[in-house]
């Protein structure tokens, strides 16, 4: 699993690093190899806190090359969040792994389903999110109509909270 | 059970919000497209986690094995509300390994199942372990939240010490007033013939040799050994042990000492128990099963308890040590305290052997020119205390490395029959 993470965390990057110029790649591959190489030392060692430091420089990666190449909107953001995720449960749990403890059979299997399920939704609410996004950014009269919508939604869920605490139990006293 | 975060809380938390600042920092949404989910996964995981119900009880199948056997333990886990994972590890005491298999296993467990887990046990010592310690630990379904328990109920399981063959005892000079196996030099009631002599008024009738009264025209008697029995103490040096691996002084020692009192009590002898070290620990001589149980059990809590405060013979109580006791000490002989009390021993005219635990092979000889002539000159003045002690009339048993214990014993036989007559 640890050989996992530290592969897909390596695939991950490739994404922005190929996407960056030429001056721009040389900072993203150095920031690459440490990114990696803590992730390594992480999982060998098995000190988990080195593997949220490891997945913070894969995002720098990714951060430096849209602040630098001041792209418009990227539409990978939302394969990039599930890779990012997948790669932090991956390495997890290969930590996990270490602990020698013996699972059933078939946890494995298990495992590996829940992992991808949860890159999937990730995924998914990525793409929402860079929908809304999008759509706030446009600021159509599609954004105004979500707004109305969400004000109403507020307010219905105040009234019905209301009448809640206001019910049978409280007016018998 | 007590709650707590997962490594996962800490690092996704992190994530979740130096993405976000990012994002606002940078003015990128992607970046806090990409902190979203793990920030969303946070807050499902640790509110929606539920404290999951568990019941465990633990069942040690026997409480006394034999060094290198077996003992089966039974861990039966069950859940109301059901667990995702449940890692259920035994906690096991040093000298105590799992014989097959790891120690941990993780189950999941439906509502309302039951699990047993089994696990075979096997002691690699003789000792008194507390093997009733097992730690549970659940995961949320996200494994974000753990929830702890541990079991700790007092299961101790005695493990005796295998032991060692010893084919004949050797009998003390002297023996007791109990009627036991060994023949007694002196005459009296008994099996064995040793000589006749003139009918006196008392002498039974049936002791009369009719044959001898014949020849010799007046009545003469059969004279026989009693068969008597003898009081046998175990000196035990706990002052220290010297290891190399899987031996180790004090285990041979209490092995040896194990044997030893298995075959006297098979003689109807008298036999008692002097831990003498850092702690003293002593048992009256007794006799019969009653007596093997607490001399193995006594033996089991032998260990070593440093201390450098002179200890001399004058510790053991009297009653413990009985006059005409055969004093048998197991000992590496390294320190020089339990050489002094068995001199000491000696000048009190105990009878004494000593059965010695040879340390040498467990001790490494160096590579320097210097270490090697430190080891040859340590081997020398371990020769001149052997030497010592058999110029006061102990036996030395050598037990090493090279040869059983009946054999290193065989030399005591052989240097108390000589001894004997060189007093004679």
């Amino acid at each position: 699993m640890g050989a996992a993470a530290v592969a897909g965390a390596g695939g991950l990057v490739a994404l922005p690093v190929t996407r960056a110029d030429g001056g721009t790649r040389d900072i993203l591959v150095e920031l690459t190899v440490v990114a990696l190489l803590v992730l390594v030392a992480g999982l060998v060692s098995a000190m988990s806190v080195l593997v949220p430091v490891a997945l913070l420089l894969v995002g720098a990666v990714y951060a430096v090359q849209l602040v630098r190449d001041d792209a418009p909107a990227d539409a990978a953001a939302p394969a990039f969040a599930a890779g990012l995720l997948v790669v932090a449960e991956l390495a997890y749990w290969s930590l996990d792994e270490r602990d020698r403890v013996q699972g059933e059979r078939g946890d494995g299997l298990r495992h590996l389903a829940y992992v991808a399920a949860l890159g999937v939704a990730a995924g998914l609410v990525g793409a929402v999110l860079l929908a809304v996004g999008d759509a706030v950014r446009t600021r159509g009269l599609g954004i105004d109509v979500a707004g109305a919508v969400a004000a109403a939604l507020v307010l219905l869920v105040v009234v019905l909270a209301g009448r809640a605490r206001g019910g049978p139990g409280s007016a018998g006293r | 059970m007590s709650r707590r975060g997962s490594a996962r809380v800490t690092g996704f938390a992190l994530v979740a919000a130096i993405g976000v600042i990012s994002a606002l920092v940078a003015r990128r949404p992607e970046l806090a497209i990409v902190a979203a989910p793990f920030a969303l996964l946070l807050g499902l995981g640790t509110g929606l986690a539920r404290e999951p119900r568990l019941e465990a009880s633990l069942d040690v199948r026997s409480s006394r094995v034999l060094e290198g056997e077996d003992v089966e333990v039974e861990v039966t886990v069950s859940s109301e509300t059901g667990m995702e994972r449940l890692e259920v590890v035994i906690d096991l005491p040093d000298g105590v390994g799992v014989a097959e298999g790891p120690a941990g296993v993780a189950v999941r467990l439906a509502p309302g199942d039951e699990r047993a887990l089994c696990y075979s046990l096997r002691p690699a010592r003789w000792g008194v372990y507390d093997v009733g310690s097992v730690a549970f630990r659940a995961r949320d379904r996200l494994g974000l939240v753990l929830w702890e328990r541990r079991l700790a109920e007092p299961r101790l399981l005695r493990v005796y010490p295998v032991p060692e063959p010893v084919g004949r005892a050797f009998p003390a000079v002297e023996l007791q007033a109990f009627a036991g196996n060994e023949v007694a030099r002196v005459a009296g009631d008994g099996i064995e013939y040793a000589d006749i002599r003139d009918f006196v008024p008392g002498d039974r009738v049936r002791a009369i040799n009719w044959r001898a009264s014949a020849r010799r025209q007046r009545l003469v008697v059969n004279e026989r050994h009693p068969e008597r029995n003898e009081d046998v103490v175990l000196l035990v040096d706990s002052f220290l042990d010297l290891a190399l691996g899987n031996r180790s002084t004090l285990d041979d020692a209490v092995r040896a000492a194990s044997a030893l009192a298995t075959r006297y009590l098979d003689r109807r002898d008298r036999v008692g128990l002097v831990g003498f070290g850092g702690t003293l620990r002593w048992l009256r001589p007794g006799m019969g099963t009653t007596q093997r149980f607490r001399l193995v059990e006594t033996l089991l809590e032998t260990r070593v308890e440093t201390t450098y405060a002179s200890r001399d013979v004058n510790l053991v109580p009297a009653r413990v040590l009985p006059p005409k006791a055969l004093v048998v000490a197991l000992t590496p002989l390294v320190d020089s305290r339990f050489a002094t009390a068995l001199e000491d021993l000696r000048a009190r005219r105990f009878d004494l052997v000593v059965v010695e635990v040879d340390p040498a092979p467990l001790v490494p000889r160096g590579t320097r020119r210097l270490d090697a002539l430190a080891f040859r000159l340590w081997l020398l003045e371990r020769e001149a205390m052997r030497s010592r002690l058999e110029r006061l009339g102990v036996a030395v048993a050598r037990w090493g490395d090279d040869g059983s214990l009946d054999q290193a014993l065989e030399g005591v036989r052989t240097f108390r029959r000589y001894a004997r007559r060189a007093r004679v």
